[in-house]
């Protein structure tokens, strides 16, 4: 029995040097390093076994998020106190089979048994079993012992199985599998401490034991179906260690699944249950949105206080301030999307989510929890992007990615209020149909360039629908947190980072190279200050800012943003748009929306028109005219500018996630590339249709 | 073919079947085994349809139609079923 740290083992300190292995010899083994060495240990364990629960419990907040090198898989990686030993834990993805091909599953199993390069096995792995369904989970905690590396068995939700009337006997597991088992409830933290202890004993062992005990007896000796020969032990073990006799499954999950996963019945709650997902990350994120701008504009108050000099000033206020404030206004968004997500999927709800949307996506070429992040979109394509990976499927995960950012996000609604503005601003009923269209718009590019590259670029063909259906469950807050806390990490990271580059590059783009106002400006001041002599401070402070306006204006058009939109003009006229509108194009090149705020400086309004004076902004640009003293605003440029903006990929926050989600730039340079090419063709058809 | 072979996806719900056979061997079918469904095995279906839900151990599992048309089974003589009736006792 001593094969492994067992319950009746004897001094751990005398285990650790001599062992007998399976054929009783005993062997010797190499003395500990006296160096001090980190013991790591690996998490696996079934999907919905609780094993995040766990390594959550057993880590907090101290875990990073990786991905496998070179993939886009992700691992958390932990640091626990446990004794007096730091141990590393690792929490691979969930899998249901050490010989899966599913590549997750595949990654998770490699990674157990050391076949990562650069990264040696763990020391032990610490295999989580769902009490409740232990014929299951003991299929992959077979495979895992037969690694013959340490193993401890957590055997997790102990409190649902006692509930259910399951009885384990857990010390002729212990026996029938000839390694620690330790019953735990990670929910509520029960048996935590006695798993701690186990896992201290284990790593105070600088020998890596053998599992040599164990054997299924039946893996290899039986031709044909080795699943069915594993199941066969798994359901033999089972019978003999548990008595389910008083056995009462809860009918709780078959009620609600009775509805949940109804052809009708079903989709109608999904329905619901997305638009409440919608309204919270598209109207209750409203709120701490607004703070978050609030405090950003107060900061770039309080800089432009402390700060005299000009170029300075405008550096920290515009670029710095500015950048980082237009990326983190996201975060309530994010925060909000995964901790419901989190919730969602903790319940069990996902899944049935998946299920019931499943036939009516893959129509779509699509799998049913796409419609999450497409929905998602809708609000802030960030978020969505993210949140894709509750797609199992890369390639369905890809190609959701790709089109996501379509979709009619509220960084759109600006443009389009301003264009419907321009359009029709006698009738609210035209503009609404526009605004309806333009989101129609989104939705028919997004499922139709997902149909094409689902037959072009990731040809493979969609995998079918397989999908465990977990019980339902209350859903864990402490994970839902941690989850969340972990994905806002990602953002800000990313935000504090690339995208705070390349804001300030287009705020050098848009201030350098200098000018000097134009001549009329010092006409208008002296005039200001003659006025204000004369008494007449409110005339005095409409042409100080006319004076200002056109300032910005002048430094505008002649900085490289406005040599960029002079350069570019041969290649954007036959869309209608003059080089001004290629200022605008060029400055919101990183986040759409400043297309607003650079058309009014463009035009000479004010940058804060765009705000607060939103009438005199759109009455200017109706009158704003070309060379040739034909308007610049015709239905036709109207209607093209507003095409080009629905299918644009004017959002550089969206890239850099799309480059982490996907691990490579070559996706963000291709959906750039696409969407922009999709949006000039579709621009130019449109100008010429009107 | 056995003449009590039956299709999973032809099969109504609360039947009690063993597999018997499955045809081609792709990931998907791959996927269905290590979660349970391969030769010799019990199932239960739960719900017909597409996609449709079928019980492995306690364990509930969706799957779409096209797969379960993969998958031929027996059906269990009602009282040797041991899934179909949890005795509560």
């Amino acid at each position: 029995m001593n094969d492994c740290h067992s319950n009746d083992a004897v001094s751990p300190v005398a285990e650790t040097f001599s062992r007998r292995n399976r054929f009783g010899k005993i062997e010797i083994a190499p003395l500990p390093q006296l160096t001090k060495r980190e013991f790591t240990l690996a998490l696996v364990g079934n999907p919905n076994a609780g094993k995040t629960t766990l390594f959550n419990a057993l880590t907090g907040l101290r875990a990073k998020t990786a991905n496998f090198p070179g993939t886009t898989v992700e691992r958390r990686i932990g640091r626990a106190a446990i004794g007096r030993q730091e141990i590393v834990l690792v929490d691979l993805p969930g899998l249901y089979s050490l010989k899966s091909s599913a590549p997750e599953e595949k990654l998770a199993g490699d990674a157990l048994r050391g076949q990562i390069a650069g990264h040696a096995a763990p020391d032990a792995a610490l295999v989580v079993v769902d009490a409740t369904n232990l014929e299951r989970n003991l299929f992959l905690a077979s495979e895992v012992l037969e690694l013959k590396r340490p193993v401890i068995i957590a055997l997790n939700m102990m409190d649902m199985a006692e509930r259910e009337g399951i009885r384990i006997d857990v010390k002729k597991l212990r026996e029938e599998l000839g390694c620690i088992v330790v019953p735990i409830a990670a929910r509520t933290g029960k048996g935590v401490d006695e798993l701690r202890s186990e896992i201290e004993r284990l790593a105070g062992c600088a020998v890596v034991e053998s599992a040599g005990r164990f054997k299924t007896n039946c893996v290899t000796a039986c031709a044909g179906c080795p699943y069915q020969a594993r199941y066969e032990w798994t359901e033999s073990v089972s019978a003999r260690v548990m008595n389910a006799a008083a056995a009462r499954r809860p009918q709780r999950t078959e009620k609600l699944d009775e509805i949940l996963t109804h052809p009708v019945a079903g989709v109608a709650v999904f329905l619901a249950v997305m638009l409440a997902f919608f309204f919270l990350i598209f109207w209750a994120a409203k709120i701490p949105m607004n703070l978050i701008d609030h405090l950003f504009a107060t900061i770039g108050t309080w800089v432009a206080g402390h700060v005299a000099q000009v170029d300075l000033q405008s550096l920290l206020v515009n670029g710095v301030v500015g950048g980082v404030g237009g990326v983190l206004v996201f975060l309530p968004q994010i925060v909000i999307l995964f901790f419901a997500l989190s919730l969602l999927e903790d319940t069990g709800y996902l899944a049935r989510a998946a299920f019931v949307m499943d036939k009516i996506m893959r129509k779509l070429g699509l799998p049913g929890k796409a419609f999450v992040p497409l929905l998602s979109a809708h609000a802030c394509a960030i978020p969505a992007v993210m949140s894709a990976r509750v797609i199992e499927n890369p390639r369905d995960r890809l190609a959701t990615i790709l089109v996501a950012p379509l979709m009619a996000c509220s960084a759109r609604i600006p443009i389009y209020a301003m264009i419907t503005a321009l359009l029709f601003p006698q009738s609210p009923f035209k503009a609404a149909l526009v605004f309806t269209g333009a989101y129609a718009m989104g939705i028919v590019f997004a499922l139709g360039m997902a149909w094409v590259f689902q037959r072009t670029i990731l040809p493979g063909g969609s995998k079918s629908l397989v999908i465990e259906l977990p019980p339902y469950r209350l859903p864990g807050l402490r994970t839902a947190f941690l989850h969340t806390f972990d994905r806002a990490k990602i953002f800000v990271k990313q935000a504090g980072t690339i995208i705070l580059l390349i804001s300030l590059l287009l705020w050098t783009l848009s201030h350098y190279p200098k000018s000097a106002p134009p001549a009329a400006v010092a006409v208008m001041t002296t005039q200001a200050v003659q006025l204000e002599k004369s008494g007449a401070q409110k005339q005095a402070d409409e042409l100080r800012a006319t004076a200002d306006h056109l300032t910005a204006q002048s430094a505008l058009q002649n900085s490289f943003a406005g040599k960029i939109g002079r350069v570019i003009e041969p290649a954007i006229k036959p869309l209608g748009f003059d080089w001004q509108i290629g200022i605008g194009i060029i400055s919101s090149f990183a986040a759409r929306e400043v297309i607003v705020s650079t058309l009014a400086v463009v035009y000479g309004v004010g940058e804060n028109a765009a705000e607060q004076n939103r009438t005199s902004l759109y009455d200017k640009l109706r009158h704003a005219t070309r060379s040739d003293g034909t308007p610049v605003f015709t239905v036709a440029t109207c209607m093209s500018l507003l095409v080009y903006y629905i299918l644009a990929a004017q959002c550089l926050a969206t890239s850099v996630v799309v480059r982490r989600e996907t691990n490579s730039l070559k996706w963000p340079l291709f959906q750039i590339f696409y969407m922009t090419g999709l949006a000039y063709i579709a621009a130019f058809i449109t100008y010429h249709i009107f | 073919m056995s003449p009590c072979e039956r299709r999973l996806d032809e099969l109504p719900p609360r039947t009690c079947a063993v597999v018997r056979r499955i045809e081609t061997d792709g990931e998907d079918i791959q996927r269905l085994k290590t979660l349970g469904l391969c030769v010799g095995r019990q199932i239960e279906v739960v719900k017909s349809g597409d996609p449709l839900i079928i019980k492995i151990f306690g364990s509930r599992i969706g799957l779409s139609a096209s797969l379960a048309a993969r998958v031929w089974l027996e059906i269990c003589v009602p009282d040797q079923c041991t899934l179909q009736n949890p005795s509560p006792t």
